[in-house]
């Protein structure tokens, strides 16, 4: 069992009426934080609900620690603590009475943990769920899948309704599962920067179709905007690897997805600055270029 | 132990650049004194909530300045002779010059042109700071 | 039976123990004006008795199953290690076992008092237990419908014949003569026109009752 990746994904679809999640494959190793990436519509809770079992696949494999899914579910998830920002506890029980239902179904719940959880996050148990704020919700349903320490954390739009301070206490938590290294995370979000920030691998999901799928710090090392000034009358050398290329008069911004010291060498002294790219720019370009490609 | 490192994610330096120098520094003021052991990867990962990658890239950019040595299964040292750390970086250096050079020549410009060239480039470093 | 399915059992009861407890009072309240005797007190009696039985049968199927799909509260508790087939079987059980629990009570009740009372004639027992047996079945159809119908327009429709079915079950009764002709006398006459509506409202019952680990159980995707 330890040998098994925690998801492994093998030739996937799933047709809706006006969406078809096409040919998905991708791997998460143990140990490891995936981030996953893309436009609204693009498939990403497709994906996840496939991976738990809440969905059966038109086509493919879908595994989960080497269980298939969805038939194996039940089982898959006794290692896994799942979190949507589309699930809401019951709103007539208690703080407290959702951690005692949890603890006695999970072997490997952690009481001292749970209760440290509980002052960080600044929730008491005889609080009512109804009376909670979305945000205060959201970090109790955290709170019940972290406390459980699962080997695997699906997360989709976790903190979606987080102000910056709980944003930033959940990312601590989230990097603290990685202290094991047979812990492992898939982390769907919206927000670029806390993704760019704590996962180890990127993939980048649009329109049903997985884009791209690397090393994060292959990601930020490969992509760049060159800023460019070519004099009227001289013409810029011919340069593989640009997915955009945008100029007015003698300037011009190329973006490269596969950047080296040879790319500087070959652009010579029209280079003005070179950028590294955020995860979210590196993102949008990726989307659009692939955009591009597909309607050609 | 390294509270004090910290991360921006605003600052045009990468992630693992930030890690790289604010360890460097330490060693360099003897805060981290030669053969102490660097926390692992993944405890400075969780510690400064950044991925595990990112860590591990600094840790191995680090090794091969020989700034710090690892050794397997047992962790990461900080290096016991640390003028190596400098030899190697003077030897960064002189690469870096030489690539500067055939490009300068490349473009036909002078000794001098490329010597000021540098000079402009050193006092830009030092307006952005 | 693994420990999460009886805890979900166990949260559904304890969850509308409320309703059962008031449920249970007001049938009985009900019951208590049938004792008092007298026609008006028999007609207001059984129609709070009635009332009870199928307004808590609408209420727990509809907070049981619709406001937690619509709240996204199923979304968490699919989170657990329960997979969806499972899910709606145990919900099919907690709920029928929290609409037994009023039922057997309200109808053990009724079927004592009509032994126990001189001014109830027993040939009350045969359509009593008829009609017993079938809020019976028209709960697990309202259950039924909830598993299987996702959107509020057509549960309401199924929440109005619902209401009107036990109406219609009384006339459709009282119009076959081999029961309603009994029915004032003063003993209990168990004949085959009886036992022929008894099997037919079980067949609907236990058809209802399992048609959600057919199909609904068995579903493929779960959103």
């Amino acid at each position: 069992m330890s040998t098994f990746n925690p998801i492994e994904f093998r030739g996937v679809r799933k047709a809706f009426r006006f969406f078809t999640l096409d040919d998905l494959s991708l791997d998460l190793e143990p140990g490891q934080i995936m981030g996953f990436v893309g436009p609204n519509g693009a498939g990403k809770s497709t994906t996840i609900r496939l991976a738990l079992g809440l969905l059966t696949p038109d086509a493919g494999e879908v595994r989960l620690f080497g269980h298939r899914m969805p038939e194996a579910q039940a089982v898959a998830k006794r290692d896994i603590g799942y979190v949507s920002d589309e699930m809401r506890l019951f709103q007539n029980a208690t703080v407290g009475w959702h951690l005692r239902f949890v603890a006695s179904i999970y072997p490997g719940w952690d009481e001292d943990y749970a209760r440290t959880l509980l002052k960080r996050f600044n929730l008491r148990t005889e609080q009512t769920v109804k009376g909670l704020s979305s945000g205060e919700q959201m970090k109790a349903v955290l709170l019940l899948a972290l406390a459980r320490r699962p080997k695997l954390l699906v997360l989709d739009e976790p903190t979606a309704n987080f102000d910056p301070v709980a944003r930033h206490e959940v990312l601590g938590e989230f990097t603290d599962v990685l202290r094991d290294e047979s812990r492992s995370i898939l982390f769907s979000s919206h927000n670029t920067v806390d993704v760019e920030r704590i996962s180890d691998r990127i993939a980048f999901i649009d329109r049903g179709r997985l884009i791209d799928s690397r090393d994060k710090e292959d990601f930020l090392e490969r992509w760049r905007r060159i800023e460019l000034q070519v004099p009227a009358g001289a013409t810029l050398p011919e340069i593989p690897h640009v997915v955009g290329r945008e100029s007015d008069g003698q300037f011009a911004t190329l973006t490269i997805n596969q950047f080296t010291k040879d790319t500087l060498a070959r652009l010579g002294g029209a280079v003005r600055r070179v950028h590294r790219m955020s995860l979210e720019e590196i993102f949008v370009a990726n989307v659009m270029h692939h955009r591009e490609t597909r309607s050609s | 132990m390294y509270s004090g490192i910290h991360i921006s994610q605003t600052d045009e330096r990468p992630m693992y650049l930030q890690i790289m120098e604010q360890i460097r520094q330490r060693i360099a003021a003897g805060d981290w004194a030669a053969g102490k052991e660097l926390p692992s990867i993944r405890a400075l990962a969780a510690g400064l909530s950044v991925s595990v990658i990112t860590v591990k890239r600094a840790y191995l950019d680090l090794e091969s300045e020989g700034v710090i040595v690892t050794r397997h299964g047992k962790g990461s040292f900080v290096a016991e002779v640390n003028g190596l750390a400098g030899e190697l970086q003077e030897a960064k250096l002189d690469e870096h010059l030489e690539a500067a050079a055939v490009i300068a020549r490349g473009l036909g410009l002078t000794d001098e042109e490329l010597a000021a060239r540098l000079r402009r480039a050193a006092r830009d470093l030092e307006k952005k700071k | 039976m693994n420990p999460l399915t009886r805890k979900l059992i166990e949260r559904e009861l304890h969850m509308h123990r409320w309703m059962i407890g008031a449920s249970i009072l007001a049938g009985l309240a009900g019951l208590a004006f049938v004792a008092r005797g007298g026609s008006i007190n028999f007609n207001v009696g059984f129609l709070i008795w009635l009332t009870t039985i199928v307004a808590f049968g609408v209420v727990v199927a509809m907070f049981g199953i619709a406001s937690e799909r619509k709240e996204r509260v199923m979304n968490w508790v699919l989170s657990l290690p329960v997979a969806h087939g499972d899910y709606v079987r145990i919900k099919v059980v907690a709920l029928l076992l929290c609409f037994c629990v009023v039922w057997i009570t309200l109808s053990a009740a009724a079927i004592g008092l009509i032994l126990a009372q001189p001014g109830l004639p027993d040939g009350l027992l045969p359509f009593a237990v008829l009609l017993c047996v079938f809020m019976l079945g028209n709960y697990s159809f309202v259950v039924c419908s909830a598993l299987h119908v996702h959107s509020e327009g057509p549960m309401t429709i199924v929440i109005v014949v619902h209401n009107i079915a036990i109406t219609l079950f009384m006339f459709a009764v009282a119009a076959i003569g081999d029961i309603s002709s009994h029915m004032q006398g003063p003993v209990a006459v168990w004949n085959p026109a009886f036992w022929t509506v008894l099997v037919v409202e079980l067949a609907v019952f236990l058809l209802l009752f399992t048609l959600p680990f057919f199909v609904a159980a068995r579903r493929r995707d779960f959103i």
